[in-house]
């Protein structure tokens, strides 16, 4: 080409340059637009087995962290109103500490009602045993006359009525007296029925209940105030029904809240249900419909430094690693693996 | 000689130009007609390639493509979870459901619900905002092929939306491949997905699963069949299903294959017409050639040197025409993400390649025979 340097033509040497151009161009572009179809790792940590689970057969499932005694939803003996409530959602509560209190006016008018006709008893007490005195002193002043004719034989048969109708008097208001003890002991019992409180140890969940409320016996599954022992909390796992055989239980578990699947801990085998229930989905649809059973495995979390520091919550949705069983339905897992690397 | 033989080739323009036309043409006709051809479908694994995170795919084992997926009870995840050599599993879900628009417009969308902590399942890339804006309540992400179809020239953040009686509100736009069909696809997290999805029993459509570094795809695919029941795929494997469901249950790769084929047989045929008849028309110069003494060997290298000339300029051009016309329409959202399989070009060489060699073989036969005293008759 560089024969004819000064006749430049068109189509010998301007338009093979461009077709070259045009080649180079079209492979840059071919090169640069071929699709990404690149693996990336996901920007947010997802539940990852543990490092010793990794390659050893296991099973995971999902569950939620709940209190050791189980979530307790307080109620209350007797309706009415609410005048006080003595604790907070945070507090740590000892058993028999008083949760709220009923409004009691009405019982106690019942207890000072019972305690004035305890008074009133007692003085019919008094009065009839000063009756009864003087009609056996009159009686005796009788029997000791030795003249019969001195006292008629009617005199005495009034003086021995009078005597023994004291007597009847004094029973009669002892009677009294008894029953409204007996009465000013219920109206008390009622007073202690009054102030709710707590059945064990543990901490206050929720509150639901304000002074000035209504509480009922009535409606059933109405809570006014959940508490359950959070020391320690556990987690109760649901694994499929299928999986379930394969489980090792008495192993402890690798958990990880939700969201914050990097900081994993240790959680100790407790106890497996005895029974298999159907799963409860987490959807919250009114008309959710089941048909997965699940064995529910429960284990016990580690305590946390200080509640501000607390990984898990009550309600809180957990991922855990199990290991299964080394026997039995791994084996049959482990076939498959053995015939690839042969 | 092989000089003469180029000045022989360009000394008539108009021959020349029309050889030149017919081989760019026909390459042109070759290369986008496939390069289309295999981007339509392609279409069918764009929801595979859109996740950018998974390395397998579980599903129930009667689930076909991520459009045409029977949905999972939600211990599945933990079944496959379970499986040792899964390094993460995460839900996904994939369904269709009918959303009302601002002007009261019922549209039909696809709704893909990802993991609530992690987001395994969005695209790779955001056009505008972020994926953390799925953490706002009621927020959804559209795509941006979406984006066109149902806010034609308007910016759809901060739109509002009803989903199955729920409100859903756009925060972010995600650069993703459409779908075959083109449906706007909107992305939220899975317990989202689950209000916006009218309630069916089962929900989970998919699990992602991304695989421990000493296991092979394959492998945690066999162990994940043989442990849970479930069927699994690579995601290669899972991407080849939706192509192959394409080419199943739509007419596209027929009809259009048709097009395709004829595209080809009527570049090849104008590319050997033309250069046979060019051939043809200088056989008295190669007659004059042969009768001054020129073996028959230089002259198969003089055809050769033409058809090599003619040949990568017009597949110069040619190729040069595709790239400008993918490059031209890569704005519309028909062809977002359109690209050029590099295999095409080559394949559109190999067929000019051939085809120029086996008419300038054909031709060359009769120069070859002719004898130098043609050139006096």
């Amino acid at each position: 080409m560089a024969l004819l340097p000064k006749n430049l033509s068109f189509s010998r040497q301007i338009l093979p340059l461009v077709a070259l151009a045009g080649l180079v161009l079209a492979v840059i572009y071919i090169a640069t637009g071929l699709p990404d179809r690149e693996l990336s790792e996901p920007t947010e940590e997802p539940p990852r087995a543990p490092q010793e689970l990794a390659n050893a057969a296991r099973v995971a499932g999902a569950g939620v962290v709940e209190p050791s005694s189980e979530v307790i939803d307080i109620g209350t003996a007797i309706a009415g109103l609410v005048t006080m409530v003595r604790v907070q959602p945070g507090d740590y509560v000892t058993k028999g500490q008083p949760l709220f209190q009923v409004d009691d006016r009405a019982v106690r008018a019942r207890v000072r009602e019972a305690e004035a006709q305890i008074g009133e008893a007692r003085a019919a007490i008094a009065e009839a045993q000063s009756a009864a005195a003087t009609a056996a002193r009159q009686l005796d002043l009788y029997r000791n006359v030795s003249d019969p004719a001195a006292v008629s034989r009617a005199e005495v048969i009034r003086a021995e009525g009078e005597a023994s109708a004291a007597q009847n008097r004094l029973n009669a208001a002892r009677a009294r007296l008894q029953s409204a003890q007996a009465m000013r002991s219920s109206a008390t019992t009622e007073l202690g029925r009054l102030v709710v409180r707590a059945p064990i140890s543990g901490e206050i969940l929720a509150v639901d209940i304000r002074p000035g409320e209504y509480v009922s016996t009535m409606g059933g599954n109405a809570s006014f105030i959940r508490m359950g022992e959070t020391r320690p909390l556990h987690v109760r796992i649901d694994i499929d029904e299928s999986e379930a055989a394969r489980i090792a239980l008495g192993e402890p578990a690798t958990v990880s809240p939700r969201g914050a699947s990097d900081r994993q801990v240790k959680a100790s085998f407790v106890r497996a249900e005895p029974q298999v229930v159907p799963k409860r989905s987490l959807t919250n649809s009114a008309a959710e419909r089941v048909d997965v059973r699940v064995l529910q495995v429960i284990y016990a979390l580690p305590s946390a430094a200080s509640s501000n520091e607390a990984l898990f919550r009550v309600g809180q949705q957990v991922d855990a690693y199990i290991p299964a069983r080394r026997n039995g339905a791994t084996t049959d897992i482990v076939k498959p693996e053995a015939d690839e690397t042969e | 000689m092989i000089w003469i033989a180029i000045r022989m080739l360009t000394g008539d323009r108009q021959k020349f130009y029309g050889l030149l036309f017919g081989i760019a043409f026909s390459t042109l006709l070759i290369t986008q007609q496939l390069t289309i051809f295999v981007n339509l479908l392609e279409r069918g694994a764009s929801g595979v390639y859109n996740v950018s995170s998974a390395d397998v795919w579980v599903m129930d084992p009667v689930s076909r493509t991520t459009d045409v997926a029977y949905a999972m009870p939600s211990t599945a995840l933990d079944k496959v979870r379970g499986v040792s050599g899964v390094e993460w599993a995460v839900p996904h879900i994939r369904a269709t459901a009918a959303v009302r628009t601002k002007d009261g417009d019922l549209e039909g969308v696809a709704i893909i619900g990802v993991d609530d902590a992690t987001l395994i399942g969005l695209p790779k890339r955001m056009i505008e905002g972020s994926p953390d804006v799925l953490s706002q309540p009621d927020s959804v992400i559209i795509d941006d092929v979406g984006m066109t179809r149902m806010f034609p020239d308007q910016s759809p953040i901060g739109e509002r939306l009803e989903l199955n009686d729920q409100r859903a509100v756009v925060r972010g736009i995600a650069d993703a491949i459409p779908s075959f069909t083109s449906t706007v696809v909107l992305y939220t997290k899975y317990s989202q997905a689950l209000n916006y999805v009218p309630g069916t029993r089962n929900r989970l459509s998919f699990v992602l699963v991304g695989k421990a570094d000493d296991v092979s795809a394959q492998q945690l695919v066999d162990r994940i069949e043989a442990q849970t029941g479930l069927r699994a795929r690579t995601r290669e494997q899972f991407a080849g299903d939706g192509v192959d469901f394409i080419i199943e249950n739509t007419g596209i790769p027929l009809n259009f294959g048709i097009t395709v084929m004829l595209g080809f047989i009527v570049g090849v045929a104008i590319v050997g017409l033309t250069f046979s008849l060019f051939i043809r028309d200088n056989i008295k110069q190669f007659g004059a050639l042969k009768a001054i003494g020129v073996s028959n060997g230089r002259i198969a290298r003089m055809v050769a040197a033409q058809a090599g000339m003619v040949g990568m300029v017009g597949y110069g051009l040619g190729v040069l025409g595709t790239v400008g016309f993918i490059h031209a329409f890569s704005g519309d959202p028909t062809f977002k993400g359109f690209y050029i399989p590099w295999q095409i070009p080559l394949i559109s060489l190999v067929a000019i390649v051939l085809i120029i060699a086996l008419t300038g073989w054909l031709s060359l036969r009769t120069v070859l025979k002719t004898e130098p005293a043609a050139v006096f008759r």
